[in-house]
C-alpha cells in the first residue's frame, strides 16, 4: 500500500467515524441511529484493517473482520431487537434541546483537537495526527450518555465510547493483538446483550425506557 | 526534706495504686450485685483518689517516680517516644487535686448515686473517668497524655448519658459535651503533631529540649490553647458547661467542674511554662484576653441564673477565667523581666485552682443533696432549707463564702494574691502593662463583685426564707455517706483559707516560684509584693470582738423578748408569705436590666383577667428568660450553616444515573484539561 493511499484511506475512515457520530447527537429516531452505529462499526473496521496492513501485520484482517462483525453486525442487531419487541423507535422527549446538545458536540470536538495536542507531545506520524477523532467520540458518547434519556440511546452513546477507545488505541499502537481485542470486544458484546434484555424488562415493568426516571436501587 | 530514699518506689507504687484500684472498682461495678454496688464500686474510686492525692502530694514535695512505663507496644515508624507515667511537680499537684476531689465525689456517690448513675454502666463509666483524670497530670510524652485525656472525656461523657432514657435534655447536653470535648481532643491531638513534628520526640523532655520557635510554635500554641480552653470552659467554648452539669448526676458534675476542668488549667501550664516557655508576648495577652472575658462573662451569666446547678456551672467558667488570667499576667510579668511579681501571679493561679476544687466541689454536692432531697434544682422553687437540710445549708454555705471570696476561705486568700500580684506591678516602665494591668484590675474586682452577689443569692434564696414550693418544704436531710463528704469539703475549703502559708509555699515549688514564706505557722508572707497575710491572727482578732458583741446581744435578746409585728402591707390581716419573698428572678433583676445586651434578655409578663369583671385582674405571670449570646451567635449559626450545607450535599448526590454520568464527564473532561496545560 503506497503512502497515499493509506493516508487517503485513514482520512476517510476517520472522517466517517467523526461524521457518523456528530450525525448521531443529532435526531431522534432509534432505527436511524442504529443505522449509523452500524456505519461506525464499518468504519472502524475499514480503520483497523488500514492501520494494519500499513504496519504489517498479519492478523489484522482477522482483527477487523472481529470488529466487523461485531460492532457492525451483532450489536446493532441486538438492539435493533430489543427496539423491536418494545416497540419504541422514537425518543420519548428531549432532555435537553437539540440545538443546545449540538452546540455542545462542536465544543466537545473542538475540545478533543485542543487537547490532543498537548497529550500526544511531538509524534507526528500520521495515525497519531488522526487521534483527536478517538477523542471526540469518547466525549461526543460520554455526551450522549449525559443528555439522553432512552436506555437505547444510552447504549449507543456508550458503544460510542468504547469505539473512541478502540480507535485511540488503533491509532496509537499501531494495532492491537487479537487477544486484547477479543476480549474487550466481547465484554461489551455482553454489556450491550444484557442491557438490551434490561430494557426489555424496563419497559414491561413501567411502559417507557426513560432511565432519568429511575432513583434508586431494590433488592 | 523528703527522705527520697523511700519516696522514689512511692511515686510508682502510687501510680500502680490508682490504675488497680481503677480496675477493681470496674470489676466491682461488674460484678456485684445492685444493692451493694454503689458501696463496692464507690469505695474502690474513693480508694483509688485517696492514692491518686498521696501520689499527688508527694510529687508536689519533690519526691520523683523512676517512672512507671505503659506497656503497650506502637507498632508505627513515628518517631514515639515510650509512654511513661511520672509526675513531676505541677503534675503532682493536679493530681492530688482530682484525687481529693474524686475521692468526695465518689464518697457522696455512694448515697447519692440511683438509678442509671448507679447501673454497672454508670460506675464503669465513673472509674474509667476518675482514673483517666487522675493519670493525666502524670503523662511525660503527648501519647500517654491523649490517651488518659480521651479515657477521662469518654468516661465522663458515658456517665453523663447515664439519664438518656428518661429525660430528653439529658440527650442535648451529652451530644454538647461529646462534641465540644472532641474537639478539644482534636484541638490537642492537632497541637502536639505539630510540636511532634518540630521537635523529633513526643515526650516533654524532648519537646522542650528542642525549644521550638516559629510559625510551628505559634500554630502549636494555637491549637493547644484552643483545646485547652475548651477543656477548661472558658469563653467563647464554654457552651458545654451550662448544658451538662446540671444534667448530670450531682457527684459526676462535682468532679467535672471541679476536677476535669482543672486538666485544661494544667494543659495551658504545661504548654507556657515547660513545652514553650519563650514564646512571644502576644501569647500571655491571649490568655489575659481569653481570662478576663470568661471572667466577667461567666459570672454575668451566673449571678442572672436561676437554675442552682446551671449557676455553679457558670461560676466555673469565671472561676477557670479567673484562673486563666492569673497564668497570663505571670507570663507577661515574666516576658517584661519582673520575674517576683510574675511568681506571684503564678502562685495565684494555683491557688485560685485549688480553691475553685474545693469549694466548687463542695457547691455540687449540696446541689445534688438538695436535688436528692427536694427534686428541684430552681432557686425560684427553693428556700428555707437551712432548716430542714442543716449540713447541707452549711456546707454550701461555707462553699458560697469561698466562691464569694469572702474571709476565712481559701477563695478570699486566692483572688487576694492575684489582687495583690496585679496592685503591685511596677508598671511605670512599660507602657503595654501600664494598659493592660488596670484594665485586667477592675475587670478581676468587677467580676469579685458580681461574684458575691450571685452567691449571695444563691444561697440567700435557696436556703434561707421559707420554702417556696412543697418539694422544697418537705426536704429532708440526705444520709450518711453524702453528708461526711460534705462537711469534709466545707473543711478543706476552710482549711486552705486557714493556713494559706504552707499551701502557698508548695504550690510555689510547682512553678519554681521563689519569695513565697510562711509567717508564723499559718500565716502568708510574699517578699515580691512585700504583703503578709495571716487568717488566724486575723480570725482570732475578728473573734475577739464578735464574741463579746454576740454575748451582749444574747443577753439583750433574752431581757427584751421578741414581738410579732403585723406587716403594713398586709393589710393587718396577712404574714409574710413565700409569694412575697425576693426569689432569684427578682433578686437579680437589677442586673439583668443593666447588662440585658451580652444576657440576650428577655421578659414577658402575661395579665389574665376575671371572665366576669374585666376590670379585675385574675392572675398575673412573669417569665424572664435569658440566652447565651455565644451561643446564639457563634454556635447555632455555625450549626444552621452546617445543616445548610449538608442540605446541599443531599441534592449533589439524588440517585440520577445522569447525575452521575455527568460526574464522571466532567472529571474527565477536566482531567484532559489538566493534562493538556
Amino acid at each position: 500500500m503506497s503512502n497515499g493511499v493509506y493516508l487517503q484511506l485513514l482520512a476517510t475512515t476517520t472522517g466517517v467515524l467523526l461524521l457518523s457520530a456528530v450525525l448521531q447527537v443529532w435526531g431522534r429516531s432509534t432505527v436511524r441511529a442504529i443505522g449509523l452505529l452500524v456505519l461506525q462499526g464499518t468504519a472502524l473496521a475499514g480503520l483497523v484493517l488500514t492501520v494494519g496492513v500499513h504496519a504489517g501485520e498479519a492478523a489484522a484482517p482477522l482483527v477487523a473482520g472481529l470488529v466487523l462483525v461485531v460492532k457492525a453486525l451483532v450489536m446493532p442487531w441486538a438492539m435493533l431487537r430489543s427496539a423491536r419487541v418494545i416497540g419504541v423507535t422514537r425518543e420519548r422527549s428531549a432532555r435537553v434541546k437539540p440545538a443546545i446538545e449540538l452546540i455542545g458536540a462542536a465544543a466537545l470536538t473542538l475540545l478533543a483537537y485542543a487537547v490532543s495536542g498537548p497529550i500526544l507531545g511531538d509524534r507526528t506520524d500520521p495515525a497519531t495526527q488522526a487521534v483527536p477523532v478517538g477523542v471526540s467520540l469518547v466525549l461526543l458518547g460520554f455526551w450522549q450518555l449525559l443528555v439522553r434519556g432512552s436506555a437505547i440511546t444510552e447504549l449507543i452513546g456508550f458503544l460510542m465510547l468504547d469505539n473512541g477507545i478502540a480507535t485511540i488505541s488503533f491509532l496509537t499502537s499501531g494495532g492491537l493483538s487479537l487477544v486484547v481485542e477479543l476480549g474487550a470486544t466481547l465484554d461489551v458484546l455482553l454489556v450491550v446483550l444484557i442491557l438490551g434484555v434490561l430494557a426489555v424488562r424496563l419497559h414491561a415493568e413501567q411502559g417507557h425506557i426513560d432511565i432519568s426516571e429511575l432513583r434508586e436501587l431494590h433488592d | 526534706m523528703t527522705p527520697l530514699g523511700i519516696a522514689v518506689p512511692f511515686v510508682d507504687a502510687g501510680l500502680l495504686a490508682q490504675l488497680l484500684l481503677g480496675a477493681l472498682a470496674i470489676l466491682a461495678a461488674v460484678t456485684v450485685t445492685a444493692r451493694w454496688r454503689s458501696v463496692a464500686a464507690g469505695t474502690a474510686v474513693v480508694a483509688a483518689g485517696l492514692a491518686a492525692a498521696a501520689t499527688g502530694i508527694a510529687a508536689l514535695l519533690g519526691a520523683q517516680g523512676s517512672g512507671l512505663r505503659i506497656p503497650i507496644a506502637l507498632t508505627v515508624t513515628a518517631p514515639l517516644d515510650p509512654l511513661v507515667l511520672a509526675p513531676d511537680r505541677l503534675g503532682g499537684l493536679f493530681m492530688a487535686l482530682a484525687g481529693v476531689v474524686v475521692a468526695l465525689a465518689a464518697l457522696f456517690g455512694i448515697g447519692y448515686a440511683h438509678g442509671p448513675a448507679a447501673s454497672r454502666t454508670g460506675w464503669t463509666a465513673f472509674a474509667v473517668f476518675a482514673v483517666g483524670m487522675q493519670v493525666v497530670p502524670a503523662a511525660t510524652d503527648a501519647m500517654t497524655f491523649l490517651l488518659a485525656w480521651e479515657l477521662m472525656a469518654a468516661g465522663s461523657t458515658a456517665l453523663l448519658l447515664a439519664d438518656h432514657a428518661s429525660r430528653e435534655p439529658v440527650r442535648r447536653a451529652s451530644v454538647w459535651y461529646a462534641a465540644m470535648t472532641h474537639l478539644s481532643f482534636l484541638f490537642l491531638l492537632a497541637g502536639f503533631g505539630v510540636l511532634a513534628a518540630a521537635a523529633g520526640g513526643t515526650s516533654w523532655a524532648s519537646i522542650a529540649a528542642a525549644g521550638v520557635t516559629g510559625p510551628a510554635a505559634t500554630t502549636a500554641f494555637v491549637l493547644l490553647t484552643a483545646g485547652f480552653a475548651t477543656k477548661a470552659g472558658l469563653v467563647p467554648m464554654h457552651v458545654w458547661l451550662p448544658r451538662s452539669h446540671p444534667e448530670a448526676p450531682s457527684h459526676l458534675s462535682a468532679a467535672m467542674s471541679a476536677a476535669m476542668v482543672k486538666m485544661g488549667v494544667y494543659g495551658l501550664l504545661l504548654l507556657t511554662l515547660r513545652l514553650l516557655p519563650h514564646g512571644p508576648r502576644w501569647w500571655s495577652l491571649v490568655l489575659i484576653a481569653l481570662g478576663a472575658a470568661s471572667a466577667l462573662y461567666g459570672i454575668l451569666q451566673a449571678s442572672v441564673q436561676s437554675d442552682l446547678k446551671r449557676l455553679l456551672a457558670y461560676s466555673t467558667t469565671e472561676n477557670l477565667g479567673l484562673t486563666t488570667t492569673a497564668i497570663g499576667v505571670g507570663l507577661l510579668l515574666r516576658e517584661s523581666g519582673q520575674i517576683p511579681v510574675a511568681d506571684v501571679a503564678l502562685v495565684a493561679a494555683l491557688l485560685l485552682a485549688v480553691s475553685h476544687a474545693a469549694f466548687k466541689s463542695v457547691l455540687f454536692l449540696a446541689a445534688g443533696s438538695v436535688l436528692h432531697a427536694t427534686g428541684e434544682r430552681d432557686l425560684d422553687r427553693l428556700g428555707g432549707l437551712a432548716a430542714r437540710m442543716p449540713w447541707t445549708s452549711g456546707a454550701f454555705g461555707i462553699g458560697a463564702l469561698g466562691a464569694a471570696a469572702l474571709p476565712v476561705t481559701s477563695g478570699f486568700v486566692a483572688e487576694w494574691v492575684l489582687l495583690q500580684s496585679l496592685i503591685h506591678v511596677p508598671a511605670r516602665s512599660d507602657r503595654l502593662l501600664a494598659i493592660v494591668i488596670p484594665i485586667t484590675m477592675g475587670i478581676v474586682a468587677l467580676t469579685v463583685g458580681l461574684g458575691l452577689l450571685t452567691f449571695v443569692k444563691a444561697y440567700g434564696i435557696g436556703f434561707l426564707a421559707r420554702p417556696r414550693s412543697t418539694a422544697a418544704a418537705a426536704g429532708h436531710e440526705s444520709g450518711a455517706a453524702m453528708r461526711v463528704a460534705l462537711v469534709v469539703g466545707a473543711m478543706l475549703v476552710i482549711a486552705l483559707g486557714l493556713v494559706p502559708g504552707p499551701v502557698a509555699r508548695a504550690l510555689a515549688g510547682a512553678v519554681s516560684a521563689e519569695g513565697v514564706a510562711t509567717v508564723g505557722g499559718a500565716g502568708l508572707s510574699l517578699a515580691a509584693v512585700q504583703v503578709v497575710l495571716n487568717p488566724v491572727a486575723l480570725t482570732v482578732l475578728a473573734l475577739v470582738i464578735l464574741v463579746p458583741l454576740a454575748a451582749v446581744n444574747v443577753v439583750l435578746a433574752r431581757r427584751y423578748p421578741r414581738r410579732d409585728v403585723e406587716l403594713a402591707w398586709g393589710g393587718g390581716g396577712q404574714r409574710t408569705g413565700p409569694r412575697m419573698e425576693y426569689n432569684a428572678t427578682s433578686y437579680s433583676e437589677p442586673l439583668v436590666r443593666v447588662f440585658r445586651g451580652p444576657l440576650q434578655a428577655s421578659q414577658l409578663v402575661d395579665v389574665a383577667y376575671h371572665d366576669r369583671a374585666p376590670l379585675l385582674i385574675e392572675q398575673m405571670t412573669y417569665t424572664q428568660e435569658t440566652g447565651d449570646v455565644v451561643e446564639e451567635r457563634l454556635y447555632l449559626p455555625a450549626a444552621r450553616l452546617g445543616t445548610r450545607l449538608g442540605d446541599l450535599a443531599r441534592t449533589v448526590q439524588n440517585g440520577s444515573i445522569h447525575r452521575y454520568v455527568g460526574f464522571s464527564f466532567a472529571a474527565l473532561v477536566l482531567v484532559l484539561v489538566l493534562v493538556a496545560l
